[in-house]
């Protein structure tokens, strides 16, 4: 308590971290629905297929359109360049007569089936089909899953067009042959999607709507992490205490040792626990005022609580065995902090554990860190309560004494 | 009665070749000024861990005021036991009653009388100007001095020092001897290790002189000198019987 600078740097600097890491991950946790991109887009087809593809890359908000450059309509050969070097991301080469080659083919499907009815329809249909194809650009640094997903969004509008050209051209020959119906008491239900798709939440109806964005996952996770860099003061502390012989007085002292040691693990472990509460106040106070979304605590307070006091204690438990093992404090901070940055990396703080390889998604749930971060998200995400979360809690508790029977018995071998 | 009472103790470190002693033998009675003095690695350090109860014997015996230092006695030791330990073990970043009133809560006392029995020791090692400077920003003497008020806050009846004098001036052992001799005058006991065998001469009642882990010899230094006719004082002794070589 006498060190307020260091107390003071203690609760400032995870502020700090966690404020850069919500800051500098927002963007890859954003998806695609959320992020403009801006397309090059050079329609050679001038037909309704150009149109509707710029009309639906456009309509979703996603897309910015951009089809000329320095007030001149943009080329195929400038498009691919630019992606190329990276300055644009996308390209789509829509090429001339895209929308002929659609209309000839749903009239030759109209002219077949009506065939096939014993009619007499002749739509126009040319006698040698080219072969089109709408042509994507990517930049060559551009991600898989981004790729796929603005491939399945144009083939998706290719489909739409050649789709609803096809029943416009069959609507017109129902039209054709009753000449009752116009297009304007045309009633012919026509609805190709008879099965939708719907998204719903898991949970039960109370359950808070929450998405894994920057903040949800960037202040639980390096709160942990900095909950757990409690083992460098605690650490520090200890084998300073041993070398000034502090702790020698101590031990001198009537009364057990381990009720001094008790005392001091409690007030450490409400110090990571105020360190939680205080930078889960800057997730929902101060991330919206930087542009960021607001942190949702989920609705289990005492389950909250619960597991903060759970990885309070293991990582002071951690603290104190790093401070028992090492002789000096250049040994104890330099495996301490790099430790830390190691079980945080594979514990899914740095970078969610579901988006790691097989491998390291089972090597991560050995960390401390994850357990207390899985435990955190099932609150926060999933909107649990303690049934959710205490195999977590336990396995931080039993941990944390794991930790300290190793550092009595080592201290108690120093004593022989 | 003995203050203290040591019979055949051994002990050997994990890992270590040799014992460090090797069936010590002593006895001190009730409310002397007993010096254990010996060369470097005679043993001194691990005797006094032993008699406080920071380190395990291999075997032997070890009787505190008639108490058995093992794990049923061990509490009741530490009561009448004030250890003041070659180290300064106090916290350099807090001040003298900082320290004082943190080690004097962690031996139960509280509130005014503490707060007065802190002050008047301070004062009793002319330490109460400096009472609220950090430990850090005292000199090598003032720092001895502090060290021994931490050991005798709760009134112990047999002191054990290691070595209370070394590297301070002039000054300030004079006060520190000053103080063992009228602490004894109560009634108290005191054990004493030291390399100045002119102090320990002067102020010892009765030594004990141990070498690689045993006892050489043990007696009032006056009767120790008058024993051998060619020493003139107890660092005479200590050579006679430790002998001139080197000790690493």
């Amino acid at each position: 308590m006498r060190d307020k600078t260091g107390l003071t740097l203690l609760f400032l600097m995870p502020v700090v971290l966690i404020t850069v890491m919500a800051l500098i991950q927002d963007a890859p946790f954003k998806d695609y629905q959320e992020v403009k991109f801006d397309i090059l887009t050079v329609d050679n087809d001038h037909g309704r297929l150009g149109r509707h593809i710029r009309e639906g890359l456009a309509s979703g908000g996603q897309f910015r359109i951009i089809d000329t450059l320095d007030g001149k309509p943009l080329t195929a050969e400038q498009a691919r360049k630019l992606v190329n070097e990276g300055t644009y991301k996308i390209s789509i080469i829509i090429p001339a007569g895209a929308t002929g080659n659609i209309v000839s083919n749903a009239n030759r499907i109209v002219n077949d089936i009506s065939h096939r009815m014993g009619m007499t329809v002749s739509l126009p249909v040319k006698k040698n089909a080219d072969s089109l194809d709408v042509t994507i650009y990517f930049d060559p640094a551009a991600k898989k899953a981004f790729k796929g997903a603005v491939h399945q969004a144009i083939d998706n509008f290719l489909t739409q067009v050649e789709t609803d050209m096809l029943l416009g051209r069959i609507r017109q020959e129902l039209r054709r042959k009753d000449s009752s119906v116009t297009a304007a008491n045309d009633t012919l239900p026509i609805r190709l999607q008879a099965v939708g798709l719907k998204e719903e939440a898991t949970g039960s109806g109370k359950q808070i709507d929450v998405i894994s964005n920057s903040v949800q996952h960037n202040v639980p996770a390096w709160s942990i992490f900095a909950m757990f860099f409690i083992v460098i003061p605690i650490a520090g502390n200890m084998i300073r205490e041993r070398e000034d012989g502090s702790l020698l007085r101590m031990k001198l002292i009537p009364g057990s040792y381990l009720e001094i040691l008790l005392g001091k693990m409690l007030f450490f472990v409400g110090i990571c626990v105020v360190q939680f509460y205080c930078m889960m106040l800057v997730g929902i106070y101060i991330m919206p005022l930087l542009d960021l979304p607001k942190l949702v605590m989920g609705r289990d307070a005492g389950a909250t609580f619960l597991v903060a006091a759970a990885i309070g204690l293991a990582a002071t438990s951690y603290g104190i065995l790093i401070g028992t093992l090492f002789k000096t404090p250049n040994q104890a901070l330099n495996f301490g902090a790099i430790s830390i940055v190691i079980l945080s990396a594979i514990g899914g703080i740095w970078i969610p554990l579901e988006i790691m390889p097989q491998k390291m998604q089972v090597i991560g749930h050995l960390s401390p860190l994850s357990w207390g971060l899985d435990a955190i998200n099932d609150i926060y995400l999933r909107n649990g309560n303690i049934a959710y979360v205490w195999k977590n809690v336990v396995l931080l508790i039993i941990t944390g004494l794991v930790m300290l029977a190793i550092a009595g018995y080592v201290e108690k071998r120093r004593m022989n | 009665m003995s203050s203290i009472a040591v019979k055949e103790l051994y002990k050997t470190y994990a890992g270590a070749e040799e014992p460090t002693l090797k069936g010590l033998t002593f006895s001190f009675r009730k409310g002397s000024i007993a010096g254990l003095l010996g060369p470097n690695g005679a043993g001194k350090t691990t005797t006094i861990s032993i008699l406080c109860g920071l380190v395990k014997a291999s075997s032997g015996e070890v009787l505190i005021n008639g108490l058995s230092q093992d794990a049923h006695h061990r509490e009741a030791i530490k009561k009448q036991i004030g250890v003041v330990p070659q180290r300064i073990a106090l916290y350099p970043q807090l001040s003298a009653v900082e320290n004082l009133t943190y080690f004097g809560n962690l031996y139960g006392f509280r509130g005014k009388a503490l707060k007065t029995r802190i002050m008047e020791l301070l004062e009793a090692f002319g330490l109460e100007k400096s009472a609220d400077k950090e430990i850090h920003k005292f000199s090598g003497g003032m720092k001895r001095r502090a060290n021994i008020i931490a050991a005798i806050l709760h009134s112990p009846s047999l002191l054990v020092l290691d070595e209370p004098t070394a590297g301070v001036d002039v000054q300030s052992r004079t006060m520190i001897l000053q103080f063992l001799r009228e602490y004894n005058s109560k009634g108290n006991s005191i054990l004493y290790t030291s390399h100045l065998l002119e102090e320990a001469q002067s102020l010892c009642s009765d030594v004990a002189i141990v070498d690689q882990g045993r006892l050489i010899v043990q007696g009032n230094p006056a009767q120790l000198i008058d024993e051998l006719p060619d020493c003139e004082n107890l660092e005479d002794v200590f050579l006679h019987y430790t002998g001139h070589a080197l000790r690493d």
